[in-house]
């Protein structure tokens, strides 16, 4: 189901233009793309992004493959002419029937995966046939973990740095793995788990420093991002998203673009007396950076507790983006997507940077679909909304003041406690939830999978209980308006309506990539895991999986120099709210890897010698050695 | 918005907590009638049974472990355990409804630490190792029992004497095949069963349980 729209013309010319060719066999491959890329020339929106800090073009070092958080791969042997024949080289399983939120990494001969708790590495070897295991690590978190991670025991992938292996378990231990052998090179606690903090986000690496966060926005931990030093893990600054300026690190050169977001100590006076030790804002998804600003970016969920009537105010900095000097954690500016959240709009989601053409003028910006349902395009520079437009089906505002940068809240659609408030859209998953979109600097469009669904919802106002959830919303989800629960689609972030979309029966909560193959790959919670052609939504290729597909997919080259596509299946995290949908899949732990007819080292005739043969066309994986 | 009214009603955590339970529940008698316990040495003939560690279930021969919940299905009792599980936060773990989200659904018949009354109270009394709090010094054990008798109003627990079935496996009304019994000797089988030739169709009825995690 296709639903074209919008830009006429330049979809007409995109669609006449010849398509895109493999490239011969060498090139792609080989260069490095230049790092500020030119905007395609069928591009709707003239945008590019700095593809720092330039990881190999066949390698993914990390999730969202680079700084600017675009999951653009300048890869291009599987196309739109070739995809169709795109077929399962290998498979692998890693035995945790758990959600799979995160997406494996590729460096040099070697690709790297992250188990849901118990959080277990794996190194497996692309050189040889089969791909077989060279080291596993298993950390062993601690089992009480599980039950205080609010939504499935997921965790969403692993950095590679400095020949390190860096990633977080869920009960709030960062580790850095020897790339090489899997023995732990560091292991620093960042928090305690048995007051219901727990760690699921994947480590943003640069340079020397590690940036993580704490998940448990349901549990009145206060949030926080911390910057740790990549060869030690010693923590070198950290900053809370709630309390006095002294430790959410603002100071005087913090400069929020809209006045109401001015003035001391906002994360103490924007809650009732001394709420704001329980008032969330974790840090629990993703990070972006701007070498040239030196600013990272990066949201902070919903409040604590979730019930509103219990903590008027805004709320400050819940559910809300933080600009922060990179070097120091100093915050330069703030904006608050959804102040006084009420439905568990977390503002976690990733922030893409982008920079385009704005009513003809050039401008830095940071692109993030929230939870609310409005894609946002800011000034990365200052703050400033630039375009606030709604993505997903919504009815808790009435639209976004473009002078104030605030939503302006549909009375109706308040919640209030022990009353049942039917059919509040986005439910508290939101339009979109944590599940990364993907920028293509060849269209000039970013790529989303959102959510079309409502909440039924009845505040029960709760006791902060250290260890227990503080939260007090009872909910039951069903579809917005069409009756489909998902929905994939190619946004335009200058004019902030949407170019293309396709409808999905079951929640899209996959991430996205692109490629300069002209694609977009996603998965579905019912395990659809489908190529797209990037300028016209048309799907090119689709292939049924064991499971749900909730993780991130990602690309690259094997030793045998074929390009090859890759995704887990493994349903689980936020998509089990849709678990009583009739045909919802079982739980999942296998990655998929395909490649062009499935050809690989890893299938085929003559993969053992056998008896009467004089040479077997490939050699038997030597002896590993593993750890354990 | 009148918040401060609100949260008036509910029941301050530090309350509760002052409220000290005393001593231990009356079900955790669980050092009697101690197994013989093997030595390094391998054991000659028969060493007995080992009872099943307490993280499964209680030892079998724990004479506690089918006590009965001196107020299960009383109206009141229940309604005031209802608002325990509200109050002191189990309904966010594990629903509203309490058929499970970050906890387990507590509806079913799948029981990690036992589903009879005294099992249940022992993991509210002591906590789980996957994150369920202990709540032995934050309610008292008559407060205990009223949760246990809202547990026990949705369905999915075991009675006290079905304390076997429930290790077992076992639903009431099933069909039992028959088995060799050593402790019966050979005539503990079915006549109509020829030795060799396998064990009757038992008639396995699909598990009834859902929602395993």
């Amino acid at each position: 189901m296709v639903k074209q729209a919008i830009t006429l013309g330049l979809w007409l010319l995109a669609a006449g233009a010849v398509p895109a060719i493999a490239q011969p066999e060498t090139n792609a491959a080989a260069t490095s793309p230049p790092a500020q890329q030119q905007a395609g020339p069928n591009s709707a929106t003239g945008a590019t992004a700095n593809f720092a800090p330039n990881d190999p073009p066949g390698e993914w070092h990390r999730q969202a493959r680079d700084y600017a958080n675009t999951r653009y791969s300048s890869l291009d042997k599987i196309n739109t002419g070739n995809v169709a024949q795109l077929r399962m080289a290998w498979s692998f399983s890693d035995g945790i029937n758990a959600g799979h939120e995160g997406a494996p990494l590729v460096i040099g001969d070697t690709m790297y995966i992250v188990t849901p708790f118990p959080n277990n590495a794996y190194a497996l070897d692309l050189s040889k046939p089969g791909a077989p295991i060279k080291w596993t690590y298993t950390p062993d978190p601690t089992p009480m973990a599980i039950g205080k991670a609010c939504c499935d025991t997921v965790n969403r992938g692993a950095a590679y740095a400095n020949g390190k292996l860096i990633y977080n378990l869920l009960d709030n231990h960062t580790v850095a793995v020897d790339a090489k052998t899997g023995k732990e090179v560091w292991r620093i606690k960042m928090g305690n788990v048995e007051d219901g903090q727990t760690m699921t986000m994947a480590p943003f690496v640069v340079g020397n420093k590690v940036l993580v966060g704490n998940s448990g926005g349901e549990m009145g931990k206060i949030g926080w991002i911390a910057a740790l030093d990549v060869d030690s893990g010693k923590e070198l600054w950290r900053a809370y998203s709630t309390g006095p300026d002294s430790i959410v690190k603002i100071g005087a050169d913090f400069k929020p673009f809209y006045d109401w977001m001015k003035g001391k100590d906002l994360g103490v006076s924007t809650w009732p007396p001394n709420m704001w030790k329980h008032g969330a804002g974790a840090v629990w998804a993703w990070i972006s950076y701007d070498p040239d600003l030196n600013l990272i970016y990066y949201g902070t969920s919903n409040p604590g507790p979730r019930v509103p009537a219990q903590r008027p105010g805004d709320n400050l900095w819940t559910s809300a983006v933080f600009a922060r000097d990179l070097d120091t954690g100093t915050a330069k500016w703030a904006y608050q997507f959804t102040p006084h959240d009420q439905w568990d709009y977390d503002g976690v989601n990733e922030n893409v940077l982008i920079d385009l053409p704005i009513n003809g003028q050039a401008r830095k910006v940071l692109v993030h679909f929230d939870r609310n349902a409005y894609a946002y395009t800011i000034d990365r520079t200052n703050g400033e909304v630039l375009v606030a437009a709604p993505f997903a089906y919504q009815n808790w505002s009435k639209g976004i003041d473009m002078k104030t940068g605030r939503p302006i809240v549909d009375p109706a659609m308040e919640p209030k406690p022990d009353v049942k408030l039917a059919h509040v859209c986005p439910p508290d998953i939101g339009g979109k939830d944590w599940q990364p979109s993907a920028f293509s600097p060849r269209t000039g469009l970013i790529y989303a999978g959102i959510f079309n669904i409502c909440m039924d919802v009845t505040d029960h106002p709760v006791a902060f209980i250290p260890g227990t959830p503080y939260d007090g919303m009872e909910m039951t989800r069903e579809p917005a308006p069409g009756g489909h629960w998902g929905e994939f689609m190619a946004w335009n972030p200058a004019t902030g309506k949407k170019a293309w979309s396709i409808n999905e029966q079951f929640m899209t909560m996959s991430g996205a990539i692109a490629t300069a193959g002209d694609l977009v790959f996603y998965g579905t919670a019912d395990g659809w895991f489908r190529a797209v052609d990037a300028r016209t939504g048309k799907v090119l290729w689709s292939q049924k999986l064991s499971s749900g597909v909730i993780s991130q997919p990602m690309t690259f080259l094997g030793p045998d120099g074929r390009q090859y596509v890759a995704a887990y299946t493994g349903v689980g995290g936020a998509a089990m709210v849709s678990a009583s949908m009739a045909g919802f899949p079982a739980r999942g732990s296998t990655l998929y890897v395909f490649s062009i007819n499935g050809e690989s080292p890893s299938s085929g005739p003559g993969m053992i010698a056998t008896a009467g043969a004089a040479e077997p066309a490939a050699i038997p994986p030597e002896a590993t050695s593993r750890r354990r | 918005m009148k918040p401060q009214h609100r949260m008036l009603r509910i029941l301050p955590a530090v309350a509760v907590a002052a409220i000290l339970a005393g001593s231990g529940p009356a079900t955790a008698a669980n050092d009697s009638n101690a197994q013989p316990a093997p030595g390094l040495a391998p054991p000659s003939g028969d060493v007995g049974r080992v009872p099943l560690g307490e993280l499964v279930e209680a030892p079998e021969t724990n004479i506690g472990a089918e006590i009965t919940n001196p107020v299960a299905g009383q109206p009141q009792a229940v309604a005031e355990g209802q608002q325990l599980f509200m109050q002191m936060n189990c309904a966010s773990c594990h629903g509203y409804d309490a058929k499970g989200g970050m906890g387990p659904d507590l509806t079913g018949k799948y029981w990690r630490y036992g589903g009879t009354p005294a099992a249940i109270y022992n993991s509210i009394y002591e906590g789980r190792p996957q994150g369920m709090p202990a709540w032995g010094k934050a309610l008292p054990p008559q407060a205990i029992w009223l949760v246990v008798a809202y547990i026990q109003s949705l369905g999915g627990a075991f009675p006290a004497e079905a304390y076997q079935a429930s290790l077992q496996g076992d639903r009431p009304g099933e069909q039992v095949a028959p088995e060799l019994s050593f402790e019966a000797g050979l005539s503990g089988l079915a006549p109509s069963t020829p030795q060799g030739q396998g064990s009757p169709n038992a008639n396995p009825q699909p598990p009834s349980g859902s929602g395993q995690r």
